[in-house]
Order: structure tokens, then C-alpha cells, then sequence
């Protein structure tokens, strides 16, 4: 009888082989690019979904989310080394497709993160954290310079400051930022984890008192916060005790997108992710960072419930959504850390909590820029965009010429988002469509997930040699199943965001943000079409970026 | 414009290249190497360098006219020629090599690196002939040439394949040898030392002597493309994890949590398209650092390689009178 040989593998000593990395830290980039402080979750769906339910909604985000996600394991395991949407894309819709949809509502729309980075700086980081100590403290300037922090001026300030120093920092060498990220971790871990322990022992009684007493020790003027918070709620159209409602629970789940959408970001870096090509560390990466994400949102979600109750959520929600001035402390927006730090009569705590939302706000910037100018090196390199922004400065290896384009590039829209761009009235950017960047990023991913479901068919042989594709489901690859999945529930949060008046695109009084979705389009469709003329020229085709050679 | 105009001659129509390298033994990504002179109507294929394939997957014999293999961390058990047939298609994807045998050859095998070796170089070399065979008949009915070389991956044993040169294939191996009227094509394969002792290794210092020797019978250097494996150091396109080269195999280093990246090129490549601004430089070796460098008038590029996941990462450059008139990255 033969005996069962199991055969290993022979080596050269000249292999190449490299001691599998943990992708841990890949994983922790993905948690801090989904912001478990963005407060929209919070301050905006409760009052204009009113009978949402906030934990069943992020529920849903995470469930539309997770076929995303699988989708780009797949993705990012058959291409480990190119990384990215643009290139998902390209191969498998081609390259004039791939570069327009990701220029436009990547490249394009990420400059509103860069805005939105430092509107969080500001708004949710430095202000409250200045009348936090200033109320703890007893010291007025503190007060004063949250109160100034808060304003559109503030705001400006701190965002133009907020992309310089992301530049500088990004610029001078990535290991200055790699040193500054594992800090941002542990120090937003301890913030957040603060704010839900605040959340957890006090109660909706006391809660109330205490923010009052907060509000009138920022504002000796203010008298009975809560009580007249309430009131303007009610005349505003609030209802304190709406029925359960299924549909604005589920529209809960685009508005939670803005953080959980990010689960597959890390891919934007696959060549920078040793071992990318092993399907469980990519999962890991990708599925292991949404779980984590999702379940810290909903536990934040638990604990006001418990802190503040739905009442609170509520006159909470109605200073953002309603605008109403009477709900806001200092002319602060009742965000989850704000109120968090008026539960609290320790200035250390609210330099705590204040460090770990500054610092997650700052890293947002920095995100902008990894992503968007590994993007455009890429674009420049296949010869989309000009050399110029794929050059890599000698004496600090990163392309600085990409990054100090998106910084000029971001200043006018930086004005724009904050309504401060003279001769340009567009009043409604950093509120009621603030979320307009989920959606043409939505529907960058949403593409993507298409991408994957047509993976098997339109570039056969990199599906084949790929190791996502020993997995099939009923007869069909499983990354096509995911793939369509996640092409579903994309596309029902992205036109959602064009079509319900409570995601704020539909809300605004004119058709201004119709005309930028729009127009960015446009503009990638020219740029394609411009730099493939100049490539033609010269006698090249900028098709051959992405077009496959047949092996036969 | 002359109704005959040289190639690559000032005023004439530039000569069109299509330079690509590290497809360590895989098939497909070969096999769209020489495809691509057609696919991107080019004048030339150039190649930089590592040829060979890393792993060698033993496929034993067991029972009931099956067989056994790993790949991957993950036992196959193939059941027949049809599974035996597709499993071969990812090894040639991969470009690993085969070999089927007896369980009691394998065991002769085991443990035994010499033995391993010496079957290493016997395939490696038998594919690179069948490959060395294969451009000659693809582009008979060509002008094309394609142009082959060894990188620090290859053994001097398996690259005695590209003495099968006949007539399209031109063998550049430590050669300098003419690419069009005007230009001409100067091939340096070694790097500097890597965490895996690779067979054609060289310090620096070598390095120096070996680019000199190469230059010195090159007759006009900025008519010249310089094929050199090994990038430039610190140009970017050299830019790789740093490993501790003291475990087995080599880990990466760390620093708060996240790798530390260094670039592993050569200053001798580096001062040489310095000193000799060659029309241009064409370099591998990393993989995964594409990108472009300017070394004063000359450009030196890293097309990058991704031939484990089948895909042929190249680029296009015109040159013309000792002119880089264009460039194009592809990814086929």
C-alpha cells in the first residue's frame, strides 16, 4: 500500500520570503479613518428621522456595509500591489471609467474632508474643549477661545492651519507620521472610552442639571438651558414622542456611512501592506475594522441613550439639524463629547476627552492627503494626470507636489463649506449637505463593489490567480454574490442621499450641490479626455495604462 | 519628413521600447511579454533582469492515481488529470516550478538543499530555453528584437539558457549591444546584498567596477539606455521594507508599530546616471516601487512588478537622437 506523502514546498535560500506581518497596523489605520467621533450619527438623524431608532440604524449601516467590505477583500487580495479603487476599477470598467468616477468623487470630493477635517478640528476638537477647561477651570479666556473657535472665523483659521501643518508633517517624511498615528490611536481610545463612561453614570435626571449648570457658567445669562432648549424644540416641529419609524431607521444607515464606509480605505495603501495578498489578513483589515467601528458607534449610541435619554438626543439633535440657538451651549452644537464634558468637573478629564477628538480630527486631514495624493501619483504616473504630480521630492521621498496642489486646491473650498468665500453665497454646505461627500465617496465604493461582482468576468485571468477564487457560493464566485450585494445596498445609500430631503442634498433651497455633483463629474471627463489627446500626441496611449495583453 | 527615415535617428521616427522585469518564472506574464510587441506596436522588448521562479512545488504520487501537493500553507489533493492539468496553470501563474515524483524520491529530496538546487537550476533553465524558443518563433515574422538578461535572482547556470540566441532573441547578459541605429543598450544584472544572499550579489564597491567596465564599451553614453537591474539608491525606486536579515526567514523591522521602509538601490547606478546621463534608465528589483526619478537630463524608471497575480507591469519609452521623447507605464 502507498504511503500517503504530504509534500513541502522546496526553497531557494534566494526565496523572497518575508515573515508574514501582523496587518494590526493597517487595522488600527482603518478605526481612526472612520472617525468614531463623527457626531452626524448622533446630532443629525435623530430630529430629521424622527421615530429612528440610532442603534438599529447603525446596525443597518454595518449589514449594507459588510458586502462592501468582502467585496474589497477580494479586490485588494487579487491586486495586493497596485492597491486602490483607480486601478479596481480600471481593469475591469476600463480606464477612462476608472479615472473619471475616481477623480470626481474621490480625488475631487475629498477636499470637503479636508474642510469637514478642519470644521471637526474646530466644532467638535478645540471648542469644546476650550469651554470645558474654561468652565472647570474657571479661567475666561478659555471660554473665550472656544466661543472664537466655533465661529466661521474660527473655523477658516483652524482649517487652513489644520491642512498646513497635515502637509508639513506628511511632506518632511512618513515615519513623522507613523510616529503621530500610533499616539492618535491610544489617545482617541482613552478619549472615547471616557465619554462612554460619562454617558454610563450619570442619568437623564441629572444630566439635565448638569448642563444646564455648564451652559450658564459659560453664558451667565442663560437661565433653565434644558427647559427652553426643549421648548424651541417642540416649536421648531420636534415630537418627543414619535412612533417607531422602519424607513427613517434604515435612512439612519447612509448618515452612519460616513463613518463605516471607510472599513475598505486601508486598500488605497495595498502596496504598502506586506502579505496583502493573504485573504485573512485583508479580512481582518477590512471586516475585522468595520465590526470594531460598528460596535463602538452603537455602544456610544447605548450610552446616551442611558446618559441623556431619548429626550436629550433629541434637544441634542435639534441645535444641529434646526439650527436653533436655544439648543446650543456658547453657540456650540450639543455634541456627544460636548455634553460629555459637563458631566465632568475635572479639567484633566476634559483635556482628555478634548486631546483624543482633536487628534482624531487632525488624522482625518492627514487621511486626505495619504489617500488622495497616492491617487494622484498613480493617475500621473499612467499618464492621466501630468508628471508633475507624480514626482517624488528627493531630499524627503514623498511627492510633494501632490500634496501642495490639494492644499491650494482646498483653501477655496475650505471657504466655500464655510460659507466665507466672497461673491459665493452657499449657505447650506456645512449642515444640511454636509454628507455630501458620503455620498460621491459612497459612490466611488459603490462602483468598486460592482467591480468585484464583475471581477470573475471581465479580468478572468488575475480572478483566477487570485486566492479569493476558490470560494464560490451555489455555483457562482462568492465575490460576485458579495460584490452585487454591496452594489445593491450602495446604490440605495447613495440615492437616498439624492433623493430624501432629510439626508440634506434634497433640502437645500436651491440647486447648488446638483450642480457640483454634476459639475465634478464633468470635470473628470474632460480631464481624461485632454490628457489622453496630449498622450496621443506624443504618440502614446494612455489606454495602455490598464489594458490587458492577451497570455496567448 | 524623409520618406526613409532612420530609427531612433534626430528627425527621424523615434525607436519605441517596451521594458519590463522580475517576472521570476511566470508563464502567462512571459508569454505577455512577447505578446506585447504586437499589443503596443513597439520596436523592441527589453527585459531587466530576474527570470528565474522562487519555489519549486514537489507534486508526489499517492494512491488511486492521484496526487499530492502544498501551496500556499494549504495541502491539494488532485484527483486526477484534469485537476493535475489547472493546478500546473497556477503554478506557472506563480512561477513556481514542478515536479512530479515518488514518494521515495521526494524523500531523497527532503532536507537535502544541494539536491534542491540542482533540480532548481535544471528547471528553471528548462523554462527559461522553452522560453528563449518561444520568442523566436513569436517574432520571426518580425523586426522585433527582445532584448534578455539575468537579474541578481538568477544563477549563472540557468542563464546559459540565453546562449539558445539566435536571431530575434539577443542575448544582453554583462553586453552592450545595439538597440536601433543611433542608440545602443548597456545591461548590468547584479544588485547590491540583499536579506537572501541572492546568487548575483555585489557590494557597492563592485558594483562601481562592473558599471565602468560595461560604460567603457558603450560608444556614445548619452545615446545609450542603461538596462541596470538594480535602481538607483534613495531615488524612490528602490524603496523596499528593512528586514532583519538575522531569523529565517527575514522579518520586517518595526518601529511604532508600523514597518520601516529604506531604500535598498545603489549609489554606483545612481552616480553613474549621474556622471553619464544616459538617454535613459531602466531598473527593477523592487516590485513594488514604480515610479520615475530625474538624474539631471536623464529619466530613470521602475515599471514595478505584479507577475504573481498575472499581471504584466511594463512601460513604453520612445527615444530618439539620444532623447527620451515619451513614456508610458502600462499594466497588462
Amino acid at each position: 500500500m502507498s504511503e500517503v506523502v504530504a509534500p513541502q514546498v522546496f526553497t531557494r535560500r534566494a526565496s523572497g520570503l518575508v515573515r508574514v506581518m501582523s496587518p494590526y497596523s493597517a487595522f488600527i489605520y482603518n478605526i481612526l479613518t472612520m472617525g468614531i467621533i463623527f457626531p452626524w450619527t448622533y446630532v443629525w438623524a435623530p430630529t430629521a428621522l424622527q421615530g429612528s431608532n440610532l442603534v438599529l440604524g447603525i446596525v443597518f449601516a454595518f449589514v449594507f456595509e459588510l458586502p462592501i467590505a468582502l467585496a474589497y477583500v477580494w479586490l485588494a487580495t487579487a491586486l495586493p500591489r497596485s492597491g486602490g479603487d483607480y486601478v479596481f476599477q480600471s481593469r475591469v470598467f476600463g480606464g477612462g471609467f476608472g479615472f473619471t468616477v475616481v477623480f470626481a468623487f474621490f480625488v475631487v470630493w475629498i477636499l470637503q474632508w479636508v474642510a469637514l477635517s478642519g470644521w471637526l478640528l474646530a466644532s467638535l476638537g478645540i471648542a469644546p474643549t476650550f469651554l470645558g477647561l474654561g468652565v472647570t477651570t474657571g479661567i475666561d479666556a478659555f471660554t473665550e477661545i472656544g466661543t472664537w473657535a466655533a465661529g466661521a472665523t474660527g473655523i477658516v483659521i483652524i482649517s487652513i492651519a489644520n491642512a498646513l501643518i497635515a502637509l508639513v508633517l506628511l511632506v518632511t517624511g512618513f515615519r513623522n507620521y507613523v510616529r503621530f498615528q500610533y499616539v492618535m490611536w491610544y489617545a482617541i481610545l482613552l478619549s472615547f472610552g471616557i465619554v462612554l463612561l460619562l454617558f454610563l453614570t450619570t442619568n437623564p435626571g441629572e444630566a439635565q442639571g448638569q448642563l444646564g449648570a455648564f451652559a450658564t457658567a459659560i453664558d451667565p445669562g442663560v437661565s433653565g438651558f434644558f427647559a427652553s432648549a426643549r421648548e424651541a424644540a417642540v416649536a421648531a416641529g420636534v415630537d418627543f414622542n414619535p412612533p417607531f419609524w422602519l424607513i427613517g431607521t434604515l435612512l439612519v444607515a447612509p448618515i452612519a456611512w460616513t463613518s463605516l464606509q471607510w472599513a475598505t480605505y486601508s486598500s488605497e495603501q495595498g502596496g504598502e501592506i506586506k502579505n496583502a495578498n493573504v485573504f485573512r489578513n485583508q479580512a481582518f483589515i477590512m471586516v475585522g475594522s468595520l465590526v470594531v467601528t460598528a460596535g463602538l458607534l452603537v455602544l456610544l449610541a447605548l450610552a446616551m441613550q442611558n446618559g441623556i435619554g431619548r429626550e436629550g438626543i433629541l434637544v441634542a439633535s435639534s441645535g444641529y439639524w434646526y439650527a436653533l440657538p436655544e439648543a446650543t451651549i456658547g453657540g456650540n452644537i450639543m455634541f456627544p463629547n460636548l455634553m460629555a464634558m459637563a458631566f465632568t468637573s475635572s479639567p484633566i478629564i476634559v483635556a482628555l476627552i478634548g486631546l483624543g477628538f482633536i487628534l482624531n480630527s487632525f488624522q482625518i486631514v492627514c487621511n486626505c492627503y495619504i489617500g488622495t495624493t497616492r491617487i494622484m501619483v498613480a493617475q500621473g504616473l499612467d499618464g492621466l494626470l501630468p508628471d508633475w504630480f507624480s514626482r517624488v521630492n528627493p531630499k524627503w521621498k514623498t511627492p510633494l507636489n501632490a500634496h501642495v496642489a490639494y492644499l491650494i486646491a482646498a483653501i477655496p473650498v475650505i471657504l466655500l463649506f464655510n460659507d466665507r468665500f466672497p461673491g459665493l453665497n452657499v449657505p447650506d454646505w456645512s449642515t444640511k449637505w454636509a454628507l455630501g461627500v458620503t455620498f460621491a465617496n459612497g459612490a466611488v465604493m459603490t462602483l468598486s463593489a460592482l467591480a468585484a461582482a464583475l471581477l470573475p468576468y471581465r479580468a478572468k485571468k488575475l480572478y483566477e490567480a487570485s486566492p479569493g477564487a476558490k470560494y464560490t457560493w451555489g455555483g457562482m464566485p462568492t465575490v460576485t454574490v458579495v460584490g452585487a450585494l454591496g452594489f445593491l445596498f450602495g446604490s440605495l445609500m447613495v440615492g437616498a442621499f439624492l433623493f430624501r430631503e432629510e439626508l440634506g442634498l434634497a433640502a437645500t433651497s436651491n440647486l447648488f450641490p446638483y450642480y457640483v455633483v454634476a459639475g465634478t463629474a464633468v470635470v473628470g471627463v474632460i480631464v481624461y479626455f485632454v490628457m489622453r489627446s496630449v498622450r496621443a500626441s506624443k504618440g502614446l496611449k494612455v489606454e495602455y495604462a490598464f489594458a490587458e495583453i492577451p497570455p496567448e | 519628413m524623409p520618406l526613409f527615415s532612420k530609427k531612433g535617428k534626430s528627425g527621424g521616427q523615434p525607436t519605441r521600447l517596451f521594458y519590463a522585469c522580475d517576472i521570476h518564472g511566470s508563464e502567462p506574464t512571459y508569454r505577455k511579454f512577447i505578446n506585447s510587441a504586437k499589443f503596443y506596436e513597439v520596436d523592441a522588448l527589453v527585459f531587466g533582469g530576474d527570470l528565474m521562479g522562487k519555489l519549486l512545488i514537489p507534486i508526489v504520487r499517492d494512491a488511486g492515481g492521484t496526487w499530492r501537493a502544498r501551496l500556499h500553507g494549504q495541502d491539494h489533493h488532485l484527483k486526477g488529470p484534469e485537476e493535475l492539468a489547472e493546478f500546473h496553470k497556477t503554478l506557472e501563474t506563480l512561477g513556481f516550478y514542478w515536479q512530479e515524483m515518488e514518494p521515495d524520491e521526494y524523500r531523497e529530496y527532503e532536507g537535502n538543499q544541494g539536491r534542491i538546487d540542482t533540480l532548481f537550476d535544471v528547471l528553471a533553465k528548462q523554462r527559461l530555453k522553452e522560453w528563449v524558443a518561444l520568442a523566436e518563433e513569436r517574432l520571426a515574422d518580425t523586426r522585433v528584437r527582445v532584448y534578455l538578461c539575468g537579474g541578481n535572482d538568477d544563477t549563472d547556470e540557468v542563464l546559459t539558457a540565453l546562449d539558445d540566441a539566435q536571431d530575434r532573441v539577443v542575448n544582453a547578459e554583462d553586453r552592450v549591444v545595439e538597440l536601433d541605429d543611433e542608440h545602443t543598450l548597456a545591461t548590468v544584472g547584479y544588485s547590491t546584498p540583499t536579506p537572501w544572499e541572492t546568487p548575483r550579489e555585489r557590494t557597492d564597491e563592485e558594483l562601481v567596477g562592473i558599471v565602468e567596465k560595461v560604460v567603457a564599451r558603450v560608444p556614445d553614453p548619452s545615446r545609450c539606455v542603461f538596462n541596470f537591474h538594480c535602481p538607483p539608491l534613495d531615488s524612490g525606486l528602490d524603496t523596499c521594507l528593512q528586514l532583519d536579515a538575522s531569523v529565517w526567514p527575514p522579518k520586517p523591522i518595526m518601529r511604532n508599530n508600523q514597518p520601516v521602509y529604506y531604500g535598498a538601490g545603489s549609489q554606483a547606478v545612481a552616480d553613474a546616471l549621474m556622471t553619464y546621463q544616459p538617454t535613459v534608465g531602466l531598473h527593477g528589483h523592487i516590485h513594488e516601487s514604480r515610479g520615475l526619478a530625474n538624474f539631471g537630463r536623464t529619466k530613470a524608471f521602475n515599471p514595478g512588478s505584479e507577475y504573481g497575480e498575472g499581471v504584466l507591469r511594463g512601460l513604453i519609452v520612445a527615444i530618439r537622437g539620444g532623447e527620451l521623447v515619451g513614456h508610458q507605464f502600462t499594466s497588462g
